[in-house]
């Protein structure tokens, strides 16, 4: 089924990017391009054939592991995307697994003392925080610990590969930030989810047999109120890892987002063909791992 | 320890220390708004890349503060009485960034691969009969000697050499390919080499210990003595404005070149600040398509020019930066004269008259904006306000600007808000606009009375010969409205009190060379 369905990806990725008005070769060129020279752009980057050959061309390479070079820079799509990646992923797996192990807890508790001065203070935080703009919160951070207080850069970025130390200077900004956004919504669906557990019966039995009520929690009530929260940090993984672009523009990391930004901007096609690519095979595989990690949290759900 | 003991350790320490601080480059920050495109000079390029290359690179001639033109490499050119020949004599003991002596047969290679169509060079359809006139042959007939042939002769042949989209059609050293003819890097003549480009983060420069400034006392423009003074100039990409801000304030950054006028003000209130405001070649204006059903009537184009109270719009676009500019040669050209400084009187009860007498009746004009480039937009909704008093009907229709590159390129609009990038002769301004709108959709000005004033223009080399031309030029375009000229834009840098020497230009391209940092540890 993945290669049917990759294959319609494609055509739908290749299509949608073309129905985009705006020309990449008049783009390079800008307002001073007489007819010749956007003809001869045109022709040097393969866009004087039609939709169809172009097509064909392109998905030619593509199975052949070549997603071709990119209009803007030259450069091949593919070693662009695998380093871009490589910021955006390390970002986001690290804030939302920071998110997952403060939200999680958060929202047990949240459940256990619910309709509570703690439960109301908790709520109030993480709505607060899930309504807060990602980019203002952002430049919030910047302007306290980058101008303020001087702690942090706020500009650049050092891959971990060259300077380990000095690269957590310029990622914890950007991790905070979205850390504390992702917080938010899964505090909330953690509180949700342990509410409605913590009413079943099988609860009141566990309590009713003398069991701690950290026994309760953690032992039964965590794993299966966990579950729509697995589902749930999934989805958001899926959205993340596809580029965090306002936030890598705020703090200026090369992602995978920010490359696809510029990319729609300067119609640099094969970029931005690889990039939604590469996009929509993250998501269907995080989707599959979730899936396939379910049955850990609730056992009642076999593959 | 005994005292004798101390006082060597003490002393140790401070030479270390003074060792290491007299060791440590003096390094300038400059922000740029996106990262460049390549190293290859004039051929896989946009502004960003220009700016950076045009500090590695330099050509024979190059623009002035003024954006006249003179020798760079050359030390003198002379031009044959018929306009056909251009004699550039190069200046001695130049050399490139690899040690090498700089040759004509240098130049000559350089040329040959800028203008064969393999290399893909921007400004190939200026020099190849698809301009002005075409380079018949370029000749070293000595070291020092290089003779440029052209078809025909032509006014604008220096002008579109020094062009900085065109790399200031930079010298290079053949060592800049690889055996195999594909780009490596570029080794040019100019007073910073390229240290190390890390995509989609920053581009470094470090100086060239061994750059042959010109004779000169200070730089002047793209030309004069260029001497480097800082070690090293890191241009880090920072494409949100807010961030790049921040990194202002921060220290993060030295030098933001290019920043907004809202922005200016904001930042010109904070101490340790300082500001370089320079007028610049950008033309914004609105065009009209002059074959549209109701705007082909020049009454109504007109009633829109004096529909505009430009020195109220002008400030309020500008911050105050700027003047209103009613003709195609900005204010900072050195054909600006009293003739180009003629313009429209905003004249209310005129353009309601003109409107009645065309037989307007309200009919809904659609005008193309878009917000990538927000004085574009700021300009529509200013253009559309103030028409709406005389009786005129603008919409304003919002697009991306690649769509509206497009609608342009095509001509497919009937009015937008638009901004021409810099050209730097009168000739390329004109030339930019005038043209036949079967052949070229793009041009706006489709008046063969104009098309023959403009190719005498580009023909005649003398420039007082060319300066009545160009006053008919805007006389004539006054008249028949194809376009409304508002305002030439500004370069506002903005840097920290440790710079010094920094000064925006014309141009509106950053220069490193001449600037130096400020010892502020003391």
């Amino acid at each position: 089924m993945a290669v049917p369905t990759l294959l319609l990806i494609s055509v739908i990725v290749f299509a949608l990017i073309r129905l985009i008005p705006g020309d990449p070769a008049l783009l390079m060129l800008g307002d001073m391009a007489d007819p010749q020279s956007l003809a001869d752009m045109r022709s040097s980057l393969g866009l004087d054939h039609s939709v169809v050959t172009q097509y064909l061309i392109w998905i030619k390479s593509v199975l052949s592991g070549d997603l071709g070079v990119s209009i803007s820079s030259r450069q091949p799509v593919l070693d662009l995307l695998v380093e871009r990646f490589s910021v955006s992923a390390t970002v986001v797996l690290v804030a939302v697994l920071l998110a997952t192990l403060l939200a999680v807890p958060v929202g047990l508790l949240a459940a256990w003392k619910q309709n509570s001065a703690m439960d109301l203070g908790l709520v109030v935080t993480a709505t607060l925080l899930l309504s807060v703009p990602s980019f203002w919160l952002g430049l919030l951070l910047l302007y306290v610990f980058g101008i303020q207080l001087g702690w942090l850069p706020v500009i650049g970025y050092v891959g971990f590969g060259s300077d380990p130390m000095k690269a957590l200077t310029y990622v914890v900004l950007p991790i905070v930030t979205l850390t504390l956004v992702e917080f938010g919504a899964i505090a909330r669906m953690a509180r949700a989810s342990t509410i409605e557990v913590l009413r079943l019966e099988y609860i009141a039995h566990a309590r009713a047999k003398g069991l701690s009520e950290g026994a309760v929690l953690w032992k039964h009530a965590l794993r299966n109120a966990f579950a729509p929260t697995w589902t749930l940090i999934g989805l958001i993984l899926g959205n993340l890892l596809g580029g965090i672009a306002v936030l890598e523009t705020v703090f200026t990391l090369p992602g995978i987002g920010r490359l696809m930004v510029d990319a729609i901007f300067s119609r640099d096609y094969p970029v931005l063909q690889g990039c939604l690519l590469l996009i929509t095979c993250i998501y269907v595989l995080v989707n599959l791992l979730v899936d396939l990690l379910y049955p850990l949290f609730d056992p009642r759900v076999k593959l | 320890m005994n005292n004798y003991v101390k006082t060597a350790l003490a002393v140790a320490l401070s030479a270390c220390t003074f060792s290491m601080a007299v060791a440590q480059d003096k390094v300038i920050s400059v922000g740029l708004n996106g990262d460049i495109r390549s190293t290859d000079p004039g051929v896989n390029r946009d502004d960003n890349t220009d700016a950076v290359m045009m500090h590695i690179v330099e050509g024979l001639v190059a623009y002035r503060e003024d954006t006249s033109v003179a020798p760079m490499l050359a030390s003198a050119v002379a031009v044959s009485p018929d306009g056909l020949r251009y004699t550039f004599t190069l200046r001695d003991g130049v050399h490139f960034q690899n040690g090498q002596l700089l040759t004509a047969k240098d130049v000559q290679w350089t040329w040959q691969r800028y203008l064969d169509p393999k290399t893909q060079w921007r400004c190939l359809a200026e020099f190849d009969g698809r301009g002005a006139a075409k380079i018949v042959d370029v000749a070293a007939p000595d070291a020092n000697t290089v003779v440029f042939t052209l078809d025909q002769a032509n006014g604008l042949f220096l002008a579109a050499m020094a062009r900085p989209d065109c790399a200031g059609s930079g010298i290079l050293h053949p060592d800049s390919l690889a055996a195999d003819g594909s780009w490596r890097a570029p080794i040019g003549t100019g007073p910073f080499t390229l240290g190390k480009w890390q995509k989609g983060q920053y581009v470094e420069l470090e100086r060239f210990k061994a750059y042959s400034p010109r004779a000169e006392a200070t730089a002047d423009g793209y030309t004069g003595n260029k001497q480097a003074f800082v070690d090293k100039v890191r241009f880090e990409v920072i494409p949100d404005s807010a961030s790049a801000k921040a990194a202002l304030l921060s220290g993060g950054v030295d030098l933001l070149p290019d920043v907004t006028a809202m922005d200016a003000a904001q930042l010109k209130q904070v101490k340790n600040l300082q500001v370089q405001v320079s007028p610049i070649m950008t033309i914004s204006g609105l065009l009209f398509q002059t074959r549209d059903p109701l705007l082909k009537d020049v009454r109504i184009r007109r009633a829109v020019a004096l529909s505009l109270d430009y020195s109220q719009m002008v400030a309020a676009l500008s911050d105050g930066l700027s003047v209103p500019n009613n003709s195609i040669i900005p204010t900072a050209s050195p054909y600006y004269d009293s003739t180009a400084h003629q313009g429209y009187t905003y004249n209310l009860d005129e353009a309601r008259r003109l409107l009645k007498e065309a037989g307007y009746r309200g009919e809904k004009i659609r005008m193309l904006v878009n917000k990538r480039y927000p004085q574009m937009f700021d300009m529509g909704l200013l253009s559309q306000a103030m028409t709406q008093a005389a009786g005129l009907n603008i919409e304003m229709e919002t697009l991306e600007w690649g769509t509206q590159l497009e609608r342009y390129q095509t001509g497919s609009y009937q009015m937008m808000s638009f901004s021409y990038s810099g050209r730097f002769d009168a000739a390329q301004s004109y030339e930019s606009v005038i043209g036949d709108k079967d052949k070229e959709p793009r041009k706006v000005w489709d008046n063969p009375e104009a098309l023959a004033i403009l190719r005498e223009a580009q023909r005649e080399v003398d420039p007082a010969k060319r300066r009545p031309l160009f006053d008919q030029l805007h006389t004539l375009m006054l008249k028949d409205v194809p376009m409304v000229v508002i305002y030439n834009g500004t370069a506002i840098g903005v840097m920290g009190k440790r710079v010094e020497g920094y000064r925006s230009w014309p141009v509106a391209k950053p220069r490193l060379w001449g600037v130096k940092l400020a010892d502020t540890s003391k």
